[in-house]
């Protein structure tokens, strides 16, 4: 079976009727992972005899008459996501062998629906980035492009078919912006819709966990199993009583789709005709564009940053040589500190964390911290307004095609590439990453927002309209 | 002396839950360290805290107990510093909207006279872990944590610079305590930590608006401790001031063998916290119903108790007021009463020998290991008049420290009141030939005479005898 042909319906399904035992698809699966681990840098950890032991575990669920809805379907899972049987790795060399005590939400979730955890997948510093680039494992390759970075390895994992899903957070966009640069579908949902429970957030107001996987139409098979009340992340109440989801039917008139005519400009000419062909491509397949302003961009992204370099500054604190990472030998206990957090945190990790120090000390907060707290509000009014018009918004997900592996290039300049993704973080509205065209031979992706629970409204309006990347 | 004195004192209060602020972790000491943990308490990555409602439900309690404002939004900031106690480098906290605001209590003033105290806020916070220094050579020893205590639920009562001396600011705690203790918020045992107080002082020269240089005083473990300290830093300040200097803003720490105040650290070094609202938790929003709510259904309280023991159990007021000072007492006291109705029997007992042991010990009335079924056994005991008054004082101290039961007390050391006619006849016989004169004064009219040949039976039987028995003994064998 070839698993980048093939939709997770009919993957689970193959399963099912025995064509395939969940035991073979993973033990390819693995073959496959570590051959291509070796020249992209995807995983962090593979989960080997474990998940072996996981689909043999799915085929006496069968054997027993069991229809388990994801049977032996492979998936990836980010390193700031526990899994308790391999090492959450956090994106720090401290953590290498760190065996968290709890498992994710989504991963528990998936896997009880018969979902294989593969492996851990890279990240960022800390999580703190949308390249891989600050890694301290070295970048994810991009499978489109050597020399180009992946922006997360789970959209690497996807789009080289070795996993079918990805398990994801994404705070400023890392999951959104991967998506886009490796040509598959990512979703961001709603606040509130899945639970955070075993994520290790470095921005608790903005991480979100999502799913990327080859389509919209595979994303489907898997939201409802992860979505709902969780009473261990207290957001997830707003779902207590059931969701009420935005549904409409993809390529009426009834939908409504909002073009920020200026949001473009900040791009590049042969992107920014990429995103003029799929507003013509909406316009053909049935709905109606209307054009909207949104102005606040560059200060939602500010905002973003000003906000999570604060939760960093604080959700790192415990990473200080006591009760995590190692304690380091010194004369004084913040010597102690000093030694055992510089082992612990990477370079972006700790610019972040004294930028953070500094935005929330007594001169700043108000300077700083209280006015990105202000736009943070104007700018979740602005994308209401814009709901109010329109059913969705289409954006793009990158600022530019993904970036290369070699050269220096200034942190600020990485920081703005989260400028059309950041901003829809503090709208707390969900996102779907669908792929949009190509340029030099890389993949673009599109973002398309919804309001609050238009997640399947998003899915089947990008499932329909989306170029696939494959 | 020439200043007046001004004092500010913030009370942290650990709250009685099943569980912890923000886990299902209970909420109870055990002595083996790291036992109440759980990812949440701990700090694990991943783990997200939750709010306890009935933590919530009371420190609200508290905050209408305490005649506060009660914020009908509010929410829980970080406040960030590192320490090893603390698991996650900050402690949730309520920095820039507490709970409850502008509340008081009041207490007696030195006239005695009715004093209104400010209360500043009330607001919710997490406990943090415990160190152990264990000494140790050359290396200087270790230091471990225990984090069975991080993430309790604790209120924080930070009082207005309402008071004028140290024993306003020991008045104030008393009634605070009575006050928590009567509204079933925290059992305040300042011993084992479960109320901890830190003191404001600076002096002014009466008539001045604003307020001296202040101190923080720390480390105080009893009420005593914190009036002492109080008194040795108001005397420290006034002579600094007398000699023309100037205070100089510093926290001091109470030394208690030392009985004196020491330098902890100069205010340079206190810290800028960051405060920021806690991104993992959701905004604390009642509803004015519910606020009302909590406030009627706030329990009686020690003024109300007490008038309630004068008119049900026909008390003195006097002693209803000794009573219902403490809520332990008052709840002891009403214990033995289910089973031995005689409240001013009872009455007497709690408050005079009992109280009595449990001062010197250091104790609640709920800490003693001598109960109120212990009481009411003591007390049938002399009902029966099978033991005497005199006796039974020393039964209860023997039972009071031992922990025995008072029967096995009277056993066992052989106390049983003399009720056998025959045996205290012998003695009476013995008595009456020994003493000649008085038996003479007696049969002359000499009432009083009487008392003293009953004080000699009791004497030759160590106050066993049963004293009217003794009595009609006498009377007959004298007249006989």
């Amino acid at each position: 079976m070839e698993l980048r042909k093939t939709t997770v319906r009919q993957a689970a399904d193959a399963v099912w009727k025995g064509e395939i035992t969940a035991h073979q698809l993973i033990e390819k699966t693995l073959k496959n992972c570590s051959v291509l681990n070796e020249g992209l840098n995807i995983f962090t950890y593979l989960a080997g005899i474990d998940a072996v032991e996981q689909a043999k575990a799915v085929d006496q669920k069968i054997k027993n008459g069991e229809k388990p809805p994801l049977a032996g379907i492979p998936v990836a899972v980010k390193d700031d996501l526990c899994y308790g049987v391999l090492p959450t790795g956090l994106g720090s060399p401290a953590f290498s062998e760190f065996i968290s005590p709890v498992t994710a939400a989504a991963v528990e979730r998936l896997m009880e629906a018969g979902a294989v955890v593969i492996g851990k997948t890279n990240l960022d510093d800390m999580g703190q980035g949308s390249t891989t680039l600050s890694s301290p494992n070295g970048p994810t390759v991009n499978p489109w492009l050597a020399g180009r970075t992946a922006g997360s390895a789970g959209a690497a994992a996807v789009a080289t078919g070795v996993c079918m899903l990805a398990v994801e957070s994404d705070s400023g966009g890392a999951l959104r912006q991967g998506a886009s640069h490796c040509g598959v579908a990512g979703l961001r949902p709603t606040t509130g819709r899945v639970s955070r429970h075993g994520l290790n957030a470095h921005c608790s107001s903005f991480a979100r966990v999502g799913i990327t996987a080859f389509s919209g139409e595979d994303i489907s098979e898997v939201l409802d199993l992860i979505s709902g009340f969780d009473e261990r992340d207290a957001a997830t109440a707003v779902c207590r009583e059931g969701i009420s989801e935005i549904i409409k039917a993809p390529g009426s008139k009834d939908i409504t789709i909002g073009y920020p005519v200026t949001a473009f400009d900040y791009l590049e000419p042969e992107l920014r005709e990429i995103f003029e062909q799929a507003r013509e491509r909406f316009a053909e397949g049935g709905y109606r564009i209307e054009e909207v302003d949104l102005g606040l961009l560059r200060e939602g992204l500010l905002a973003y940053y000003v906000i999570a370099m604060a939760e960093a500054f604080s959700n790192h604190a415990r990473f200080d040589g006591i009760r995590f990472g190692k304690t380091a030998e010194a004369d004084s206990l913040e010597e102690m500190y000093e030694q055992s957090r510089a082992e612990i945190l990477g370079r972006e990790a700790r610019r972040r964390s004294i930028f953070g120090a500094f935005l929330l000390s007594k001169d700043n907060y108000g300077r700083y911290y209280r006015q990105a707290l202000k736009i943070w509000e104007m700018v979740r009014q602005e994308f209401e307004t814009v709901f109010e018009r329109c059913d969705l918004l289409m954006l793009p997900a990158a600022r530019s095609l993904p970036r290369s592996l070699e050269g220096e290039s200034g942190f600020l300049e990485g920081w703005s590439e989260d400028l059309y993704c950041a901003p829809v973080s503090l709208s707390g509205m969900p996102a779907l990453t669908i792929p949009a065209g190509q340029v030099d031979q890389l993949p673009v992706g599109m973002q398309l927002v919804g309001p609050p629970f238009s997640e399947k409204m998003l899915l089947a309006v990008g499932s329909a309209s989306g170029s696939t990347g494959k | 002396m020439k200043y007046e004195v001004v004092i500010g004192l913030e009370v942290h209060v650990e709250m009685l839950t099943g569980s912890k602020l923000f886990c299902s972790c209970p909420n109870r000491f055990v002595a083996e360290p790291n036992v109440n943990t759980c990812p949440v308490c701990l700090g694990f990555p991943g783990a997200l805290p939750q709010l306890n409602r009935e933590a919530l439900q009371q420190a609200l309690r508290a905050a209408v107990a305490l005649n506060c404002k009660v914020a009908l939004y509010s929410y829980f900031d970080r406040k960030n510093y590192f320490y090893p106690d603390m698991p996650k480098g900050y402690q949730i906290s309520q920095h820039y909207i507490p709970l409850g605001s502008n509340g008081f209590l009041d207490i007696e003033d030195e006239k005695g006279e009715l004093k209104q105290v400010g209360i500043g806020r009330v607001h919710i916070e997490e406990d943090a872990g415990k160190l152990l220094h264990e000494a140790g050579g050359a290396s200087g020893g270790s230091s471990m944590v225990d984090y069975n205590r991080a993430g309790g639920p604790l209120i924080e009562i930070v009082s207005e610079p309402d008071l004028r001396s140290s024993g306003e600011a020991r008045r104030y705690l008393e009634k605070l305590k009575s006050i928590m203790q009567y509204a079933g918020v925290s059992d305040c045992k300042m011993e084992e930590g479960s109320l901890r107080c830190d003191a404001n002082v600076s002096l002014r020269i009466p008539g001045d608006q604003s307020f001296g240089i202040k101190t923080e005083l720390k480390n105080m473990n009893s009420f005593r401790a914190v009036e002492k300290s109080l008194d040795h830093d108001i005397k420290r300040q006034a002579r600094i001031l007398d000699s023309g200097e100037k205070v100089v803003t510093q926290t001091l720490r109470w030394d208690e063998d030392r009985q004196e105040t020491i330098v902890m650290r100069g205010k340079l070094e206190a810290g800028d916290y960051r405060c920021f609202a806690d991104p993992e938790l959701a905004p604390i929003e009642l509803t004015a119903e519910e606020v009302e709510l909590a406030r009627q259904n706030l329990p009686e309280m020690a003024a109300e108790r007490a008038r309630r023991f004068v008119e049900q159990y026909g008390l003195p007021e006097y002693d209803a007021g000794v009573l219902t000072a403490s809520r332990c007492l008052a709840d002891y006291f009403e214990s033995c009463l289910e089973h031995f109705n005689k409240p001013k029997e009872v009455s007497n007992w709690v408050m005079g020998e009992f109280s009595a042991h449990l001062n010197n010990a250091g104790l609640e009335a709920d800490q003693a290991s001598f109960t109120p079924e212990d009481m009411v056994e003591l007390l049938k005991m002399i009902d029966e008049q099978v033991i005497s008054g005199k006796i039974a004082k020393e039964v209860l101290e023997k039972a009071f420290v031992s922990g025995k039961k008072p029967r096995l007390v009277v056993e066992e050391e052989g106390l049983l009141q003399i009720s056998d006619q025959s045996e205290l006849e012998a003695i009476i016989d013995r008595v009456i030939s020994e003493n000649p004169d008085t038996v003479e004064s007696y049969r002359g009219g000499k009432g009083k005479a009487l008392g003293h040949l009953v004080g000699q039976v009791m004497k030759a039987t160590r106050g066993k005898a049963n004293p009217q028995l003794v009595n009609e003994l006498l009377v007959k064998k004298i007249n006989s």
